[in-house]
């Protein structure tokens, strides 16, 4: 006949086991993080922040006139963009500026439906790497000659932002 | 249960349910470190500024006259393609005196789909 002595000790030895095992599980399986958790949320913010620029540029003053961006991509006037966007992105409601450097570029399509870049405004300042970059993008109708684009004619190109904080 | 000494089985029990509750409150505790950052990447990855900016061009290029027209709906595909990884599709038909606008918009992961109608 079975010894029925024990009984508790044997469940406690079963239970134990599986704490023991469903830890080990738990470590195991558990996703390692090496960036600290907050780092998405800045660039998120600084996406949002990024994007609601561009589309203050783009908006024209009085509704039927070109916008700031349309005239500054015309003329290619890389100076007055870095003026405007640092205006909008590093001003702060307490005194001094903020510290967010950014680059932009014009992206169109050349004749042979390739698409190419020229430089808006260079970077603020050199990048090294380490940064947490993000892209913004707006699309903009200039009436404009690109180079390698056929005659002038309207045509829809894109400037992007690349921000980062410094 | 022969000779088994059965003292103190509700403290055994509680020891079991404490232990328990910590080992759930463990978990949530585990899963709480990756919700902002989870947010977040969710909210980077939808591509509303991508979308809300084509919508808007895409609209603003219906109102041109061709052959500008032409040329400016071409460089939104192309563009579309190769600087935002999105497939744009869109065609207008005039019905009476409105003009609907298709859209379409797939970057992999989002689909959009919307039929504009002129105001």
């Amino acid at each position: 006949m079975v010894n029925t002595e024990g009984q508790l000790y044997t469940i406690e030895g079963f239970a134990a086991a599986l704490i023991m095992l469903m830890t080990a599980y738990l470590v195991v399986n558990a996703t390692s993080i090496y960036t600290p958790g907050d780092t998405h949320i800045s660039d998120m913010q600084l996406e949002v922040l990024g994007s609601d620029a561009l589309a203050m540029i783009n908006t024209a003053p009085n509704g039927t006139s070109e916008s700031p961006l349309q005239t500054i991509v015309e003329t290619n006037d890389g100076d007055m963009f870095g003026q405007i966007f640092n205006n909008i992105v590093n001003n702060r409601t307490k005194p001094g500026q903020d510290h967010i450097q950014f680059m932009a570029n014009v992206s169109y399509v050349k004749s042979d439906n390739t698409v190419s870049s020229t430089t808006l405004l260079d970077k603020t300042r050199s990048l090294s790497g380490g940064e947490h970059a993000v892209r913004v993008s707006e699309w903009v109708i200039v009436e404009k000659k690109f180079p390698d684009s056929d005659s002038l004619r309207k045509r829809a190109v894109l400037v992007e932002v690349l921000l980062w904080r410094d | 249960m022969a000779g088994l000494n059965d003292d103190a089985q509700w403290i055994v029990l509680m020891g079991f349910l404490v232990s328990f509750s910590l080992f759930f409150l463990a978990m949530v505790l585990n899963q709480s470190v990756v919700v902002g950052q989870t947010t977040a990447e969710a909210v980077s990855e939808f591509p509303k500024d991508d979308i809300r900016g084509v919508r808007g061009v895409i609209i603003q290029s219906a109102y041109m006259d061709n052959p500008d027209r032409t040329g400016v709906q071409n460089d939104i595909r192309t563009l579309s393609l190769i600087r935002q990884n999105s497939v744009v599709s869109f065609s207008n038909t005039t019905n009476g005196a409105y003009t609907y606008i298709e859209i379409h918009y797939n970057n992999g992961v989002t689909v959009y789909n919307e039929t504009w109608r002129s105001p």
